[in-house]
């Protein structure tokens, strides 16, 4: 009896969910969720932090030992240099990259930090500090130092969530090539190569060709946004389009500060 | 529907399968906790792309500390709440807590919790079988990625762990959600007891 009512409310939510028929609702309760929680989460972060440094760094075990002993022939160098700290160096230059990206344009930015990785196993997201409160909205694109870094999905007043360029539900128009030719990038899951479709065979292309956004109308993202290099690229006799991979220009394992540009697919 | 009932007069008057403010109370406590650590600590220890998931523990918990239907009542209230900080289709958690709860809650009713490995195995059982749940109603409801490219890493890391934080998951979940009656055997083997 009790699970049968329980599956039946279940279901009856996931369906207004999918219809969107109360999407408003669960779209304010998913906000209002995360600006109460913010605040004790960072709060808590601020403490628990070390110890999921330590936990992360008890299954990495074996890079951590590679990346221990480059650390260490690296150390007399550094100490020359301890004037200023590793870290606030890797902010600044990575807030410098971020003011001076040359695709960005007139476009007015903000300029956000890396607060969360993806809350679930089932989709590639990061969840930034800026949200509603700085003038962050949902479609518009984020950027990094390199990149096209992916869409704002949710936003609330003081952080949003950012659906990754590598997530399998994103998918980018993009334009490569002197003839300008056209191509779609969908992501494949996290840490995984991008997937370029509807490139026909036989089309010129080379390793470490740069896709950018194509801006054609309706499209997601502004134009000129490199999004990735193309790594490898095959094609069979009877194929409909050539097998092309490419890798994100955004290192999206190390991603500290991005920008949201403020920027609003057209309807 | 008597597992949903709540009485106002607290702990000490617990009676038959009526769950008291105090129990209220402490499964509050017990989803809050569970999901700041699942937010500041674990998503942040990633293989592969993929971390421990605390919150698909907790309705296999419950099933396993107080029953069928408990275990389903706690499954859909913890999905509910995991669902606001997910990006997937709002409802999904709390089916699957549902049914998950209910099932393991089943498959363990009856069973001598004697074992000191038994609650390692059927958290690392149903967290799989959780996931591979959550993957294909997600796949059903339009996300073939769900299913196709995220649940191998999920599983990978997903179960080992959940079979690691069986037994305090366990106990702290069982302080909080009490057996319905005599009838369900008391947790034991790690799980906590009957209080």
């Amino acid at each position: 009896m009790t699970i049968g009512l329980l599956v039946l409310a279940s279901i009856a939510i996931i369906t207004l969910d999918y219809r969107g028929q109360a999407h408003g609702v669960i779209s304010g309760a998913k906000r209002g969720a995360h600006d109460a929680f913010s605040p004790l989460q960072r709060g808590v972060d601020a403490i628990a932090r070390p110890v999921g440094r330590f936990l992360s760094g008890a299954v990495h075990g074996g890079d951590l030992e590679a990346q221990n002993a480059k650390l260490r022939r690296e150390i007399g160098a550094l100490q020359r240099q301890t004037l200023i700290t590793q870290s606030t160096r890797n902010s600044l230059r990575a807030l410098q990259r971020l003011n001076q990206l040359p695709w960005v344009g007139a476009t007015p930015t903000v300029t956000a930090q890396v607060t969360a990785l993806s809350p679930s196993d089932f989709a590639a997201t990061v969840e930034l500090d800026k949200g509603s409160g700085s003038g962050v909205a949902v479609g518009m694109p984020v950027v990094g130092g390199a990149g096209l870094v992916g869409q704002v999905t949710l936003v609330w007043s003081s952080g949003c969530t950012v659906r990754l360029v590598t997530d399998v539900d994103s998918s980018v128009g993009v334009r490569f090539g002197s003839g300008g030719d056209l191509a779609l990038v969908q992501g494949s899951g996290l840490g995984r190569n991008l997937a370029v479709n509807l490139i026909a065979p036989g089309t010129a292309l080379h390793k470490g060709e740069v896709l950018t956004t194509s801006g054609l109308q309706h499209a997601q993202y502004p134009p000129d946004i490199p999004v990735a290099s193309v790594t490898s690229f095959s094609s069979t006799p009877s194929a409909t389009q050539e097998t092309v991979s490419a890798r994100p220009l955004a290192d999206l394992d190390v991603l500290q500060y991005v920008d949201v540009l403020q920027w609003q697919p057209s309807p | 529907m008597a597992a949903l009932a709540v009485t106002r007069s607290g702990a000490a008057t617990r009676v038959g399968s009526t769950l008291t403010t105090a129990d209220v109370a402490r499964s509050t406590i017990v989803i809050a906790v569970v999901l700041v650590i699942q937010h500041t600590l674990l998503d942040s220890v990633r293989v592969g792309g993929a971390h421990p998931d605390l919150m698909l523990l907790l309705p296999v918990a419950a099933g396993y500390a107080a029953g069928p239907d408990r275990g389903a009542v706690f499954g859909f209230i913890t999905g509910l709440v995991a669902d606001l900080f997910l990006p997937t289709p709002y409802g999904l958690s709390a089916l699957v807590g549902c049914l998950l709860g209910y099932a393991t809650g089943m498959a363990t009713r009856g069973l001598v919790r004697s074992s000191w490995w038994l609650p390692p195995v059927v958290a690392a059982a149903a967290t799989a079988a959780g996931m591979g749940m959550y993957a294909i109603l997600g796949a059903v409801l339009g996300d073939p990625g769900m299913l196709k490219t995220y649940l191998v890493p999920a599983l990978v890391v997903g179960t080992p762990s959940a079979a690691l934080l069986a037994v305090p998951v366990l106990r702290f979940v069982a302080w909080a959600v009490p057996e319905p009656g005599p009838g369900h055997g008391a947790v034991a083997g790690g799980g906590g007891g009957t209080r």
